[in-house]
């Protein structure tokens, strides 16, 4: 019996007459690595919105670890461990790296308004363990040289990396990660799999959303295929491959051409 | 060996400034201008408020005036009609103006333009309100004279000259103040929403709360600066918070650098020079002139003034204004002389290049 760190029933998301998110099944085991492919319009990324609480569930219900999390707001969810990277990197391009991940901390620290205004001691106290645990996470990511670089001046490889980085600052336990591979060389997707195996051994589960398939099968434990909202297969990623259902979402019904 | 020296003139430079404003009031320095000098504290006090809001929060306020005026009118009423001490009708002034921000804080749901045109509403409202005056309270446009001086202890601020140093201690407290802020975990959350407010919510930022607290910091910071007006210019009238003064704070803002909190002195300073010594000879060309200014900043130097001006001295040296025009002059003149068809059919033409 396996830890379900997330686990949805039912749930549905329509926007007007379109239904996004159709009746998903989901149960995201604690600490693996799984993905979730289907082709373009498959709903893979309103359901990220979904658990990241962007969007409202429509219907159905929405677990983590255990307790419903539906109604929560999208800084709540934070706070209780979920994470989340968006497929266009939204960095804060007024800002330098390291200032972007010391951003990631706001939900682990508390100093307020007067704290800062007069320079009280608790200021000084968590920003000193802001910034080395911001420092840890770029050098994680491996960004350790470009500290002081402003975000925007970096290469899509690694803007892509910092805003992992970023997300891994608010101390996650799950990990969104919407299409980290999608725009990046082959040595920058080797790196970012040596990355995601990394965070994996830091307990983090973790969840992606990609159409890089070499990537999630030599990552993912478990593959969920989404298609036109609805789940249509899970399993391993071979399994997955060899699946009727999956090989006719992605290429057309085949018995219609035969 | 020329670059370490400049590096030391740099390190100079602030304990000049500090101590050409300390000087400015005694007689034998720049005495006559003390007057516009305190009045540039004021501003600059309403223009940090609104670099807070506008640059690093990312929200547009074109009615910054009201809060100046809210604070200026409750300062005056309680402490000339109701005979408060003043001090704490400041303090009265500044709590009314915050929980009038916080009430009206509704508006920050709107982005961009929309957010402009409410701002823009709020201004108006507020002035029309005091000019109006239904209730007897502001004296409608004639407005309030009587108001007391500011006084600790024995010490009464009867004079220019002590007024000078009470606005600019003020102003440095909340120079340094927000500075404060600008460094911190707020400050950078403040700057995650001007960044990207889906990525900051992403964070554990709760970005309408954020942009509640800086709009009502703002708001109080543009009352405390028209409680000092009120008990220096000892007459208030909703003459002096117009919805076009909003636009002067803005410019002013947008001058010294929207993300900029030390740009503020700049830009309130160029502002009221022009307005105060230059333009009033020109009165009806006032807002043309200072449109125009507005417009050649917002394209050339986005960033602002202060802040392109800094950038210029980091790149090119002490000298880099006549640099700058020299290029360009000779640009200019290349241009004239058809040099550069020349030299383009030249290369064509496979000829050597002289």
């Amino acid at each position: 019996m396996t830890d379900i760190i997330l686990e949805t029933r039912k749930l549905t998301r329509a926007f007007g007459g379109l239904v996004a998110v159709d009746n998903v099944d989901l149960e995201i085991e604690t600490g693996k690595i799984t993905a979730i492919i289907g082709p373009n319009g498959a709903g893979k990324t309103t359901l990220f919105n979904l658990v990241a609480g962007v969007y409202r569930v429509t219907s159905g219900e929405l677990n983590f670890q255990g307790k419903s999390i539906d109604k929560m707001s999208p800084v709540k969810r934070t706070g209780i461990g979920i994470a989340r990277t968006f497929q266009h990197v939204h960095l804060f391009s007024n800002m330098t790296a390291l200032e972007n991940v010391m951003t990631g901390q706001h939900s682990r620290s508390s100093y307020g308004f007067l704290e800062s205004a007069f320079l009280l001691p608790k200021k000084f106290r968590e920003e000193e363990r802001i910034r080395l645990n911001a420092m840890k996470y770029l050098n994680m990511v491996g960004l350790g040289q470009h500290v002081q670089e402003s975000a925007l001046n970096l290469p899509l490889g690694q803007q892509k990396l910092l805003a992992i980085a970023r997300a891994l600052a608010t101390e996650p336990k799950l990990l969104l990660l919407d299409e980290p591979g999608a725009g990046l060389n082959r040595l920058e997707k080797r790196d970012l799999s040596d990355l995601i195996r990394r965070i994996r051994e830091m307990e983090i589960t973790v969840i992606l959303v990609e159409h890089d398939m070499p990537l999630v099968m030599g990552l993912a434990e478990k593959v969920i295929v989404l298609d036109t909202g609805k789940k249509i297969a899970e399993g391993t990623a071979a399994q997955v491959q060899k699946d009727k259902k999956v090989i006719a979402a992605y290429l057309g019904d085949e018995e219609e051409n035969l | 060996m020329a670059r370490r020296i400049l590096k030391r003139w740099r390190l100079l430079l602030i304990p000049v400034v500090i101590a050409f404003m300390a000087l400015v009031p005694f007689d034998w320095f720049l005495g006559q201008y003390k007057y516009l000098g305190t009045v540039i504290g004021i501003s600059t006090i309403v223009t940090v408020g609104l670099c807070l809001f506008m640059g690093y929060t990312g929200q547009v306020s074109l009615g910054q005036a009201a809060f100046y005026g809210i604070g200026m009118s409750f300062s005056a009423v309680l402490s000339s009609v109701h005979g408060l001490n003043p001090w704490l009708a400041m303090l009265i002034a500044a709590c009314v103006t915050g929980l009038v921000a916080l009430l009206l804080g509704i508006i920050l749901r709107l982005k961009g333009n929309y957010l402009a045109m409410a701002t823009l509403a709020v201004g108006f409202i507020v002035w029309k309100i005091a000019v109006i005056d239904d209730m007897g309270y502001t004296g409608g446009p004639d407005g309030i004279r009587g108001i007391p001086y500011l006084s600790i202890g024995s010490l009464e601020f009867d004079s220019q000259f002590k007024r000078y140093y009470l606005v600019w201690g003020f102003c440095l407290a909340i120079l340094l103040i927000s500075q404060n802020i600008v460094n911190s975990r707020i400050g950078r959350a403040l700057r995650a929403v001007h960044g990207s407010e889906e990525a900051a919510e992403s964070l554990g930022i709760n970005v309408f709360r954020f942009k509640l607290k800086i709009f009502v910091v703002s708001a109080v910071y543009a009352s405390i600066a028209g409680s000092l007006f009120a008990h220096h210019q000892l007459h208030v009238s909703p003459g002096y918070f117009e919805p076009i003064d909003s636009v002067y704070l803005v410019i002013m803002a947008v001058i010294g650098g929207l993300a900029s909190i030390w740009g503020a002195i700049f830009g309130a300073a160029t502002v009221e020079i022009l307005r105060n010594e230059i333009l009033i000879h020109y009165d009806k060309w006032n807002m043309v002139i200072l449109g125009l200014i507005l417009m050649v900043i917002l394209i050339l130097m986005p960033e602002g003034l202060f802040v392109a001006l800094k950038k210029g001295y980091q790149q090119e040296g002490v000298f880099f204004i006549p640099k700058r025009i020299w290029r360009l002059a000779q640009n200019y003149y290349s241009r004239i002389k058809g040099f550069r068809k020349r030299k383009m059919a030249q290369s064509l033409a496979g000829e050597p290049e002289q």
